[in-house]
């Protein structure tokens, strides 16, 4: 039997990023929030620099109730599926914030408006064939804002490139305007970057420092990064790294209106009979639990976001929670980030005590920074080239054809090129389709009963074009850098399971091909808001986390401003 | 503020220093006379750096395998990474050790896949080179190895679990780890892996001098691992929830 | 026996389909102590034994021959085919034949009487041969091609079979091959080499 527990004012499912960060607003407002977190608190103590552990082990993943429930995957509706055993998400207080990279970037002004964008500029005859892209409901400008707040909020670094219209050349001069630089200075670079940016500017383009959610010197009460070479997939042992179990969530804590109840793993959302959702139901351990709200907030990942709605199916909603129009696990995708591009240089380049968000960037073939007239895709790629190396990994790398992969050769290859190698990170404009969605998996389930989620898709043309594009400047960059050996990757086909995914409950005015309104609450359930990447519709070329940050605070404070409307229904 | 913080944690730890590390270091494997070489390369720098690993051969204490399994992996480990001119292997780094320990822990979901696949190895040698691998020559023993990396080992009927390759791949990477990984897990003894790799070790924190010291080569090589410091948890959240914990596994 | 005619044909086809003007070539007859077209590979050529390489003979080579090059693919795997077991090339115009069992290790030296011959890489990466690995019960036929080059090359080692193809087309003045066939049975492990 389910325990009712007390109602309150909101309730938010999951504490990541999103809804790590949605709290406090509300809370600040005066509003009492209860958060129910999967996972549970780690600290600094949690965070050993230990390549086995948190690499080679995937812990602290390992550990997760993610790792019950992955999603099944598939290119296309034809072809056959596959269920990996791990999760790349994080289940804990702060959700993945504890073990991500960090970089902290803003979307481009053209991933806002791509439809009208590209039709103006090319034609609308340029949008892929199969795309259900659209434009935002609103515009960078709208967001700008936001942005702003959550990079003092939290604390990002970095190098601004246009503020207020002035273009700064050691920023990255295809930004949108911003209103301030950033709270601190960018994370510093090593000689290896230096030479990277060099050979940049030597090609005619302009490389810049990233942003990252990760100080670069003391901010508020937390200390600067140590650059001690284990922050990829590893949690900060001194809190350098910024998510919101050190910085909303404690804050908001402290007003003692957020109750945070860890291992709560949120099974159900409930209706009444107009629709409206009355609360939620979770398991700790064996309990049930039902914990009644006036508004719910639905912030557990893009993949348990669309697989909550659509396990939640009711009278009035026979096909999940808010899906009477059919949009609940349409219009997905995840970012292209494969298509890889790997170099050997002839001479160290001291990565060994570095981090993922610490590295020059290139954005001059990012969005709509270039002319495509002449190109067969729209949208493009951020150029990033990073400072990660760790012994297990770098003992693991290619040799390039120049030596078998083990033995005395081999031994004699990697004790010369250990710190030689380079890889690319390379992210690209991602579009959604007709053919590419998320649905409950017909056959596999978790341990508690409930169907998997099942992800079909499949990059299209458009986005090969722009990886076999991107490779190309890629491989200009190394070569210009000096680098001996250059190799690629294919180009990529089915998108798997991502860090990065997109869309499922996409938000836009029209409520027959969105899930969400423009304040980010569901168009058939007005109490319901949806925080995380999954409201998305387009990718831009670079990481999500700092615009699902943003979004998630303009919609905490819609509700805020419109308390008694949305939750008073 | 995080400058002081980093000072402190360093000098404790240095107090503590290459005790720890050397203790860290335990159980290397065994230790032949043929391959008991002097330090790898760049181990003249730091003095005060244990050695143990070449100077006091301990006798194997297996906690899983058994001792024709262990041989059979050991002279497997012994081909991957081979004690040679340019420095110890595997087998001195104790890599066996860090398997068997982890067949116990993390790994023992694999335990019964190399029992069965060390006996398809063997049933393999014997078909194709007229002996059980530990007996095969150097040169055969490479061939076999290449075989089984290649899958070509696999439609030999020997019975692998799955492809020959599959099973080469498991057992190299267990190696890698046991060689390049933190020697809290039992492997990497006397820090030879990170040697081979000229990594300049776990740190606590780096500041731009460091960096710069590193580019310029002039870093002396930090040698502990990550669990000498006293500032971290080594049993996961998970072994936590489920109550003790013995070593890293 | 019917089978047998089958390699020949199959051989005759791929020279085709690998080198442009077949018939233009002088013909190079070649054979091994152990192999013949037609036959089944001994074991020792193969994972199933020591999978060491087979020792080669030719004769009848161009008067101009100044080098010579090896390749052994079969046209049966491989995606796109042929999968490639063995490239050696760089070996000198006066050499008759390849003695058994060249060296598995990139440093090791070559036999004297080819000195200076190498190895390209394979279709599994590596620069040594590796004998017939079909699957359990089906047939392939293994085409070893003896190339004479009226040039002296001096190729890098580790070239692929399409690099080396790349590198010899308009040297190529002579070919000639010899098609063993290998079956893997199952293991028998009463009847150890
Ligand atoms: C290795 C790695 C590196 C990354 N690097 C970057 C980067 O550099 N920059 C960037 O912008 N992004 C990066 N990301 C992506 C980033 O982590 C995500 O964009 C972000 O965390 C998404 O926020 P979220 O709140 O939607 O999900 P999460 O942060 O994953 O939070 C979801 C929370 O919901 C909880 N939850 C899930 N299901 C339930 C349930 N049923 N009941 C209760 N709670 C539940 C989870 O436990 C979790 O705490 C990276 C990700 C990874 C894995």
């Amino acid at each position: 039997m389910a325990t009712r527990l007390p109602g309150t004012d909101v309730v938010v499912v999951g504490l990541g990023a999103a809804g790590g960060v949605a709290v406090l607003p509300l809370v600040d407002a005066g509003i009492e929030v209860i958060g129910l977190e999967a996972g549970t608190w780690l600290t600094r103590r949690d965070f050993a620099p230990d390549e086995i552990r948190n690499n080679v082990r995937d812990w602290p993943m390992a550990v997760q109730k993610a790792n019950l429930e992955v999603p099944t995957t598939r290119a296309t509706p034809d072809s056959p599926s596959f269920r990996g055993s791990s999760h790349p998400m994080m289940n804990a207080v702060g959700g993945t914030t504890l073990h991500y990279w960090a970089q902290a970037w803003r979307l481009n002004p053209w991933d806002f408006k791509v439809v009208s964008e590209t039709t103006r500029r090319y034609g609308s005859s340029r949008l892929p064939a199969g795309t259900t892209v659209e434009d935002w409901p609103f515009d960078y400008d709208e967001l700008e804002p936001y942005y702003d707040r959550i990079e003092y909020e939290i604390g990002v670094s970095g190098q601004a490139g246009n503020v207020a219209g002035n273009v700064d050349e050691r920023g990255n001069r295809f930004e949108g305007l911003r209103a301030r630089e950033y709270p601190m200075p960018p994370l510093r670079w090593t000689g290896f970057h230096e030479r990277m940016a060099d050979a940049a500017r030597d090609l005619g383009w302009h490389p810049f420092p990233g942003p990252a959610l990760i100080n670069s010197q003391a901010y508020g009460d937390r200390a600067g990064c140590v650059y001690h070479g284990f922050c990829n997939s590893g949690g900060c042992h001194v809190d350098a790294k910024a998510g919101p179990h050190t910085t909303t969530i404690p804050r908001a804590l402290e007003t003692g209106r957020l109750t945070v109840i860890t291992r709560a793993h949120v099974i159900g959302i409930d209706a009444d009979r107009s629709g409206r959702a009355t609360g939620v139901r979770y398991v700790v351990g064996s309990e049930e639990f039902i914990q009644p709200a006036q508004v719910v907030l639905l912030a557990s990942y893009t993949y348990e976001n669309v697989r909550l709605l659509r396990l939640a199916s009711s009278h009035v909603y026979p096909n999940g929670f808010a899906n009477n129009g059919g949009q609940v696990g349409r219009h997905y995708f995840s970012h292209h980030q494969g298509a890889p591009v790997s170099a050997l240089f002839p001479f160290d380049i001291s990565a060994w005590y570095g981090l993922p968000a610490q590295g020059v960037a290139v954005d001059d073939f990012a969005d709509d920074n270039f002319d495509h007239s002449s190109l067969d895709f729209i949208g493009g790629g951020n150029l990033w080239a990073m400072s990660d190396r760790r012994p297990i990994s770098a003992a693991n790398g290619s040799t390039f054809g120049r030596a078998p992969s083990w033995g005395s050769e081999w031994k004699r290859y990697i004790h010369e090129n250990a710190d030689r190698s380079h890889g690319s990170y390379i992210q690209k404009t991602t579009l959604p389709y007709e053919t590419n969605y998320l649905d409950l998996d017909p056959v596999e389930r978790d341990p508690l009963g409930f169907p998997v989620l099942r992800v079909t898709a499949q990059y299209k043309q458009n986005e090969l074009a722009i990886a076999d594009f991107m490779q190309d400047r890629m491989e200009e960059w190394y070569r210009a850098t000096g680098a001996t050996e250059v190799s690629r990757g294919g180009l990529g086909n089915a998108m798997g399971l991502s860090t990065h995914a997109f869309g499922g409950t996409r938000m836009g005015d029209d409520p027959s091909a969105n899930v969400v309104d423009r304040w980010g609450f569901a168009h058939e359930a007005p109490n319901l808001g949806i925080l995380g990447a999954s409201v998305m519709g387009t990718s831009g070329a670079h990481n999500p986390t700092l615009t699902v940050q943003a979004l998630t605070w303009r919609t905490a404070e819609h509700l805020v401003k419109n308390w008694s409307s949305i939750a008073g229904g | 503020m995080a400058e002081d913080q980093r000072r402190t944690i360093s000098r404790r730890d240095l107090l503590k220093g290459v005790g720890a590390a050397g203790a860290a270091a335990i159980l290397p494997g065994k230790v032949d006379e043929g391959s008991a070489q002097p330090a790898s390369p760049g181990a003249g720098t730091d003095p005060g750096r244990a050695r143990s690993f070449a100077e006091v051969p301990r006798p194997r204490r297996l906690e899983n395998l058994t001792a024709d399994e262990a041989d059979t992996l050991e002279a497997i480990m012994a081909r991957l990474i081979p004690a040679d001119d340019l420095g110890p292997g595997a087998v001195e780094a104790g890599a066996l050790n860090y398997l068997d320990r982890a067949l116990g822990g993390f790994l023992a979901g694999e335990r019964e896949e190399y029992g069965l696949n060390l006996a398809a190895l063997d049933r393999y040698c014997l078909s194709s080179r007229g002996a059980p691998f530990v007996e095969l020559s150097t040169t055969d023993q490479d061939s076999v190895l290449i075989d089984l990396e290649g899958g070509s080992a696999t439609g030999s009927g020997a019975g692998f679990t799955g492809s020959s390759a599959s099973f080469f791949a498991m057992v190299k990477g267990h190696t890698w780890q046991g060689m390049f990984g933190d020697p809290y897990y039992g492997g990497n003894a006397g820090f030879i892996g990170w040697d081979l790799l000229r990594y300049p070790g776990v740190r606590l924190g780096v500041s731009a001098a460091d960096q710069q010291r590193l580019e310029a080569g002039e870093l002396l090589p930090e040698r502990r691992s990550a669990y000498d410091s006293e500032m971290f948890e080594k049993a996961t959240a998970m072994q936590r929830a489920q109550g003790g914990v013995e070593h890293g596994d | 026996m019917k089978s047998r005619s089958v390699p020949i044909l199959v051989a005759a086809m791929l020279v085709g389909a690998n080198i442009v003007h077949a018939q233009e070539y002088h013909p190079i007859i070649v054979e091994s102590p152990g192999m013949q077209t037609g036959q089944t590979m001994p074991r020792d050529y193969t994972p199933d034994g020591r999978n060491i390489s087979p020792p080669l003979e030719w004769r009848n080579l161009p008067e101009d021959t100044r080098q010579i090059a090896v390749v052994c693919e079969d046209h049966g795997a491989g995606n796109p085919p042929p999968w490639v077991h063995w490239v050696v090339y760089n070996i000198p115009g006066t050499a008759t034949g390849l003695p058994e069992n060249l060296p598995i290790y990139a440093n090791a030296p070559m036999p004297a009487e080819i000195a200076g011959a190498v190895q390209g890489e394979n279709g599994w990466g590596r620069s040594i041969y590796r004998g017939p690995a079909p699957p359990l019960g089906q047939l392939h036929n293994y085409n070893f091609f003896v190339y004479a080059l009226d040039a002296e090359l001096d190729l890098p080692p580790g070239l692929t079979q399409q690099e080396l193809m790349e590198r010899i087309e308009g040297h190529v003045i002579g070919r000639g091959a010899i098609v063993p066939f290998y079956r893997r049975g199952p293991m028998d492990t009463a009847s150890a080499p």
